[in-house]
């Protein structure tokens, strides 16, 4: 066992994360590989730097873990609200816990990734846009994607790439899932996609796979918009 | 001649030296009263003076902002005195902000050094002015930093919250925007206290970053980054919100 490649998916239990990691997952079974992909979620309190180290011995014992998926925001990061109504303790939780949790996972990773690993961390569009009541959300989104930056420039030496990938926010925070009762955020975005609709999990999973190739490993640093055209960033 | 900041009032966290010192004597060239917030007033006079000397009237202020009531003080105080906030400038940084990081093996106090000062005392700041820019349509300033767009190797947690603030911004501009409060940042590249050190012990190593700058130089906090910075706070500005403007000598285009 412990010659099997492992992927790592970080906040597998939903939205993007969940469908990610059961796409990987099925990818595996469907091209008879053997990698191994594990999924980090709600058992896990990611902020908490003794239990994600935990978590990574643990997942090391079962093979080389040579990619991870980072997808972690904090649920009560999609909730709307004013600042001017949040306490302290509210906009730690909506803003702050995203980036402590980025900041000790990807210790983590550093520790236990092997040279020429490959780092994908899949967010949502709003930090490049900005939207109205979700302010912690937009500047933990900024601040993480920026943080890996700066870490792919510190990990390159190691040949392993990082490099981020942004969706819709009603992508990030559904998947695969239908919309249902749940009221999804309004997000003010420069017009309807380019694109036609499609699924953004296959989209992400497709690029995924792309920065895991030897020609992937020429990426490191870079965005990719996942929107279908929504939002072309200048 | 009326100056572009004539009898407005702004509080400039941070600016004891460097960026917030040079930008708080700008704000007075163009004719504010400027709130000087510093962590140690007693320590600051000859700030006060360069102001006043500069044409505005200056506001000595305990300012520490990672203390929540320091800075309601202050923004009491300007608001006792003159009845009005025109502007609110955040530059204050964590004193550990220049130094070189260990990312992989930082501890989280050191990241809580950086977050207290420039994410949650944004946030901070921003909640405590919001009444008094409403009341004024008026501006809200952030320094932010090239480190937070490019994601600097020896700087990642430096970069992480400054970058952490252009997507404040882009936010707030929108949540405000209907308030006719207007929200930007600015990006400096400039003479700062730890660059004046690295002159005096490493000056080969400071010839070397400026020959990365197309103009040729580090920017003067007062002459270089001031301007751009009383043109954000000004009615100049008053269609640009969400924005953050570099001003880097041409050092980066890229951004």
């Amino acid at each position: 066992m412990v010659n099997e490649n492992v992927t790592v998916v970080i906040g597998a239990d939903r939205g993007i994360g969940r469908a990610i990691f059961d796409g990987l997952r099925n990818a595996v079974s469907d091209d008879g590989t053997s990698d191994v992909v594990v999924g980090l979620g709600d058992e896990i309190d990611f902020a908490d730097p003794s239990a994600v180290a935990a978590s990574f011995a643990e997942i090391a014992t079962r093979g080389t873990i040579n990619r991870v998926v980072f997808c972690f925001i904090d649920e009560s990061a999609f909730t709307p609200a004013p600042i001017i109504e949040m306490d302290e303790a509210a906009w730690d939780a909506a803003g702050e816990r995203s980036l402590r949790a980025a900041l000790i996972t990807f210790q983590e990773v550093h520790r236990n990734i092997a040279d020429g690993g490959r780092v994908v961390l899949v967010l949502p569009t709003v930090g490049a846009v900005g939207v109205a009541d979700l302010v912690p959300l937009c500047s933990a989104v900024e601040g993480v994607r920026v943080m890996a930056k700066a870490v792919a420039r510190r990990w390159g030496a190691r040949s392993i790439t990082v490099n981020t990938i942004e969706v819709e926010l009603s992508a990030f925070i559904l998947g695969d899932e239908p919309v249902g009762d749940r009221v999804l955020p309004a997000v003010a975005t420069l017009g309807a996609s380019a694109l036609p609709a499609g699924s953004a999990t296959q989209d992400v999973v497709g690029l995924i796979d792309m920065l895991s190739t030897d020609a992937g490993g020429a990426l490191t640093g870079a965005l990719l918009v996942a929107d279908r055209g929504t939002v072309m960033q200048p | 001649m009326t100056k572009l900041l004539d009898g407005r009032v702004i509080l400039v966290t941070g600016a004891a030296a460097g960026v917030g010192r040079g930008v708080a004597v700008a704000m007075a060239e163009a004719g504010a009263i400027v709130g000087i917030g510093v962590r140690r007033p007693e320590n600051a006079v000859d700030v006060a003076d360069e102001v006043a000397a500069a044409g505005g009237t200056p506001v000595l202020l305990r300012c520490d902002v990672t203390d929540g009531a320091q800075s309601a003080a202050a923004i009491a105080e300007l608001m006792a005195t003159y009845g009005r906030l025109d502007a609110l400038v955040h530059n204050a940084v964590s004193n550990r902000s220049s130094e070189p990081t260990d990312f992989e093996n930082a501890s989280l106090e050191l990241w809580e050094e950086h977050a207290s000062v420039t994410v949650r005392a944004t946030w901070r700041l921003a909640v405590q002015a919001y009444p008094h820019l409403k009341a004024s349509r008026g501006a809200l300033l952030l320094m932010t930093s090239p480190a937070g767009i490019e994601g600097s190797a020896p700087l990642p947690f430096y970069s992480a919250v400054k970058a952490s603030q252009r997507g404040f911004v882009r936010a707030l501009a929108r949540e405000w925007g209907p308030d006719g409060i207007r929200v930007n940042s600015v990006a400096p590249l400039a003479i700062s206290p730890a660059l004046e050190n690295l002159q005096a012990t490493d000056p080969e190593r400071v010839k070397r970053i400026e020959s990365l700058v197309p103009l040729g130089r580090l920017g003067d906090p007062r002459t270089d980054i001031g301007p751009p910075s009383v043109f954000l706070c000004s009615d100049e500005a008053r269609y640009v919100t969400g924005q953050t403007l570099v001003v880097s000598g041409g050092r980066f285009t890229s951004l």
